[in-house]
């Protein structure tokens, strides 16, 4: 064990990328392949009222068309299955799957897809959060456009008693921090392959950053026992959260299952920009009680996260913001509500850390703000406030191993900035 | 309409039948199965696809591959000789220089057409020189750091 | 894709014969740079496609005292001629900032200004520089100033039939500065870029040329604010109003990459931080 402690290990993959004989998805390529596009709603929210793929079908060069019916299994899909592979009838978003078809090459693809005979009701759609959160908003969703949680409408984290610690306050300190949308941007664009093998099982070469979690779900889509899916993974290009949601496995797996034929599915970086999972966009309203010496006594935080039209992680993401949000600080007063809203917007989910850094942007931001209002350095209004241990955090947990001071020290040091001695004389030891 | 287009690729002379709009990375990867170009926008904006044509570092996705007819593309597949790793493979493998290894081809095309030219570059002229290849894993501070070694004579080449 | 057929003459009379034959159907590539994404994302199926990389318009060179480029000369040349360092500065500097090292490669000095972007790098310095251009025809050949040549987004005067095949630029007095902003340090689309050439006789300007880029559906060369400083005496203020005289000239829209406001402030900032470059006043 120890030969390896502390010294680099060549990477098994290592020589293969610098060869570029590393095989990626989209360098598989198998005999008689054919290739798929999707027919995307060019509307932001509607009911499909006519839908005839029948010339399309009978293109030269197409091998295969299929929409919602074709789905033998569940058509539904996510971490909270709400999400159809193809819309059978509502469209919730811009660039939602309503079918898809299988050529010889992209460009007879391509023209296929304006052979399809597509007629939309468009609706009015709704794209501001707190719009959508308004008793007279268009509906995105059937049962309203707020997730419910166990507790409520709301993801409540309670530590002490908030309106108490607002009364002991010198200071109450207010702001509003927002996120915008960030899409993963992988080099590698999702792509799948797939085909039934010689014994007549679904294989599916997948970029998934998560195959047990993604094949249960195919599993569902396909109608098939997961012992008739293989689905063969290991090669990614950079996933960030992308990849942990199946953009294309599930249209390539039908589509297979349909024609029985290879095929292979890859989106465009323009497809994948505009119509897959994104980080959502987040709104944070801070409002902290601070005494004159810098003891944060109340923090109450509100937030606000815009999950698209579809749940994706979008309550997995708020839930664990909720838990984190208030930051690694001892306050003894604690009330946040975490709010998952729906708008017609492409499906937010996963990236990088699933909403914490979004929050601890917002929770960083608001140190500052603290600082300037009441006049205190931005580092010792931390280094206060920090977690000790013994300390109780937000979900009334007790703090061991607190380390917020020392990687301070550290930070200040690499960053050249020479602290105080009180703040250097201070420890995550205790108080 | 289709016409018959003949290059040599890693030295060697090649013919394939390629349509007017296909790009050279369409001819390499859909059609020639050259695989170590990627397709990661297909605008020019990520440099996954770079190849060297004549020595000079391009887009393959915004190349008209008949225009390439005569000409000579050299892609990472043609780096290696009689199985030895060119120094910059080697460089890139020890300094962790990929991560995912998908932009890692084009990378290291970048930085051969920069050491070919200019031999000893300076930090600025490495960071310039890769300025168009994108790593979304955020490998380039040991990208720089391998291209420099190689600069440095550390990677020579190995003698038969 | 419809079929489509391809030409790569290696003489300019054949290539100009083919223009004329397809007129409208034709689309001409030199580099592709701009082209291909068009292609390759089902924008644009071209019907006939000319390359004109075969012309022997690959040139730099010096001819009746002026500078002479051809068409399909690429930037990376522009950005490593001494030549155009000595002779037309801002535009080396325009082809340094211009695209990524592999861009500069094959895209050429004619599709940037056939192309017609508003923020076509190589534009503006060529504004400021008086460049001529050279189209030519089976009907003949015909001169164009470049503040001529731009009628809109994506749109010349060039005519179906005509090729653009080289880019003259007149000996020159004063000093040439381009500055590029764009959202990241390389690799990018100008959010706004200006070129600015100043004639100077001590702190006295005798002459100016001031261009915007991406400021305005064409490449916008500023005469209110050229006429403002000519024979002026320069100092702090007055390039501070000449720079809102540039900026008030100009219309720029809201975009992917900035908003009108944000490129107003922005242009206003890097014209007097050009015209100081050019008059030697910095500091």
């Amino acid at each position: 064990m120890t030969e390896y402690v502390g010294k680099p290990i060549p990477r098994y993959d290592g020589i293969g990328h610098v060869t570029g004989r590393t095989t990626f998805v989209d360098d598989i390529h198998l005999p008689g392949m054919l290739y798929i596009k999707v027919l995307l709603s060019p509307v932001h929210k509607g009911i499909i009222r006519h839908l005839d793929v029948s010339a399309a079908e009978r293109m030269p060069g197409v091998a295969g068309v299929i929409t919602a019916k074709d789905v033998p299994g569940k058509n539904a899909y996510g971490l909270i299955p709400d999400q159809p592979v193809f819309t059978p009838e509502h469209i919730r978003y811009k660039g939602e799957r309503i079918a898809a078809v299988a050529a010889v090459d992209e460009d007879t693809a391509m023209e296929a897809l304006e052979k399809i005979k597509l007629e939309i009701e468009e609706q009015t759609p709704v794209f501001d959060p707190f719009e959508a959160m308004q008793p007279d908003a268009p509906l995105v969703r059937p049962e309203g456009n707020v997730w419910v949680f166990n507790s409520g409408t709301t993801r409540k984290i309670r530590l002490g008693d908030v309106e108490e610690g607002f009364k002991q306050a010198d200071y109450i300190i207010e702001g509003t921090y927002t996120n915008s949308t960030n899409d993963h941007a992988p080099m590698e664009p999702q792509v799948s392959v797939a085909y039934i093998d010689e014994t007549d099982r679904l294989a599916i070469h997948t970029v998934s950053q998560d195959l047990y979690f993604h094949l249960g779900m195919l599993s569902a889509i396909f109608n098939l026992p997961m012992n008739k899916i293989r689905y063969i993974g290991g090669t990614v290009g950079g996933g960030f959260g992308a990849k942990n949601d199946i953009h294309c496995d599930h249209v390539a797996g039908l589509m297979a299952l349909k024609i029985r034929k290879p095929v292979k599915y890859r989106l465009t970086r323009h497809e994948e920009m505009l119509y897959t999972t994104k980080r959502g966009p987040w709104t944070f309203e801070f409002k902290d009680g601070v005494k004159k010496d810098g003891r944060i006594v109340a923090r109450k935080v509100r937030t606000i996260h815009d999950t698209g039209a579809y749940s994706g992680m979008g309550p997995y993401v708020v839930d664990k913001n909720a838990i984190l949000v208030a930051g690694p600080f001892a306050i003894p007063n604690i009330w946040i509500d975490g709010i998952c809203v729906y708008t017609n917007k492409p499906p937010a989910s996963s990236m990088r850390g699933f909403g914490i850094i979004n929050g601890t942007s917002a929770e960083q931001l608001q140190m500052n703000r603290i600082a300037e209002a009441i006049g205190m350095d931005p580092w010792e209004i931390r280094f206060i406030n920090a977690w000790r241990d013994g300390d109780i955090g937000a979900t009334q947990f007790t703090v061991v191993a607190a380390g917020l001071i020392e990687a301070m020290k550290r930070a200040a040091e690499l960053a050249g900035v020479e602290l105080p001695e009180r703040l250097k004389a201070m420890s995550s030891r205790g108080r | 309409m289709k016409y018959i287009l003949s290059f040599v690729l890693n030295g060697q002379p090649v013919d394939v039948l390629a349509e007017p709009t296909d790009t050279l990375l369409d001819v390499l990867r859909e059609k020639l199965r050259v695989m170590s170009p990627k397709r990661g926008c297909d605008e020019g904006d990520c440099g996954a696809c770079t190849v060297l044509l004549n020595g000079e570092p391009v887009r393959s996705c915004l190349t008209l591959a008949l225009s390439v007819a005569g000409q000579e593309v050299m892609t990472v597949e043609g780096l290696s000789k009689n199985g030895k790793l060119h120094p910059l493979q080697r460089a890139f493998h020890e300094h962790y220089a990929a991560q995912c290894g998908f932009c890692t081809p084009g990378m290291i095309l970048a930085a051969k057409a920069l050491l070919d030219k200019n031999p000893h570059p300076t930090r600025e002229e490495i960071v310039e020189a890769i300025s168009g290849n994108l790593c979304r894993c955020g490998t380039y501070q040991e990208v720089l750091e391998a291209v420099q070694a190689v600069a440095r004579g550390e990677y020579a080449e190995v003698k038969e | 894709m419809g079929e489509c057929i391809y030409f790569a003459p290696t003489e300019i009379g054949e290539a100009v014969r083919l223009l004329a034959e397809y007129r409208e159907k034709v689309t001409v590539v030199a580099g592709g740079t701009d082209l291909l994404p068009k292609i390759n994302y089902y924008q644009l199926k071209p019907e006939v496609l000319l390359h004109i990389g075969r012309l022997g318009l690959d040139y730099i060179k010096e001819a009746d005292g002026k500078l002479v480029i051809g068409a399909a000369t690429p930037t990376s040349k522009l950005a490593s001629n001494p030549l155009v360092a000595e002779r037309a500065s801002a535009l080396a500097e325009a082809a340094r900032q211009s695209g990524s090292a592999a861009i500069r490669t094959t895209a050429t000095i004619g599709g940037n200004l056939a192309n017609a972007s508003p923020a076509a790098d190589l534009a503006t310095p060529l504004l400021i520089l008086d460049a001529e251009l050279l189209l030519t025809s089976t009907r003949g050949n015909r001169k164009v100033a470049i503040n001529d040549f731009f009628v809109g987004p994506g749109k010349t005067v060039l005519e179906p039939d005509e090729l653009l095949i080289e880019v003259s630029l007149p000996h020159q007095k004063g000093k040439s500065v381009f500055l590029k902003l764009g959202r990241r340090k390389a690799m990018t689309l100008s959010v706004v870029n200006v070129a600015v050439r100043l004639e100077m006789e001590g702190a006295q300007c005798k002459d100016a040329r001031i261009a915007l880029g991406a400021m305005a559906p064409v490449p916008l060369r500023c005469t209110r604010a050229e006429s403002l400083i000519k024979g002026q005496v320069l100092d702090k203020s007055l390039i501070d109003r000449c720079a809102a005289e540039a900026v008030a000239e100009s219309s720029p829209i809201d975009d992917q990459r900035a908003t009108s406001w944000y490129r107003k402030k922005a242009g206003t900032v890097l014209v007097a931080r050009a015209l100081a470059r050019a008059a030697d006043m910095e500091g």
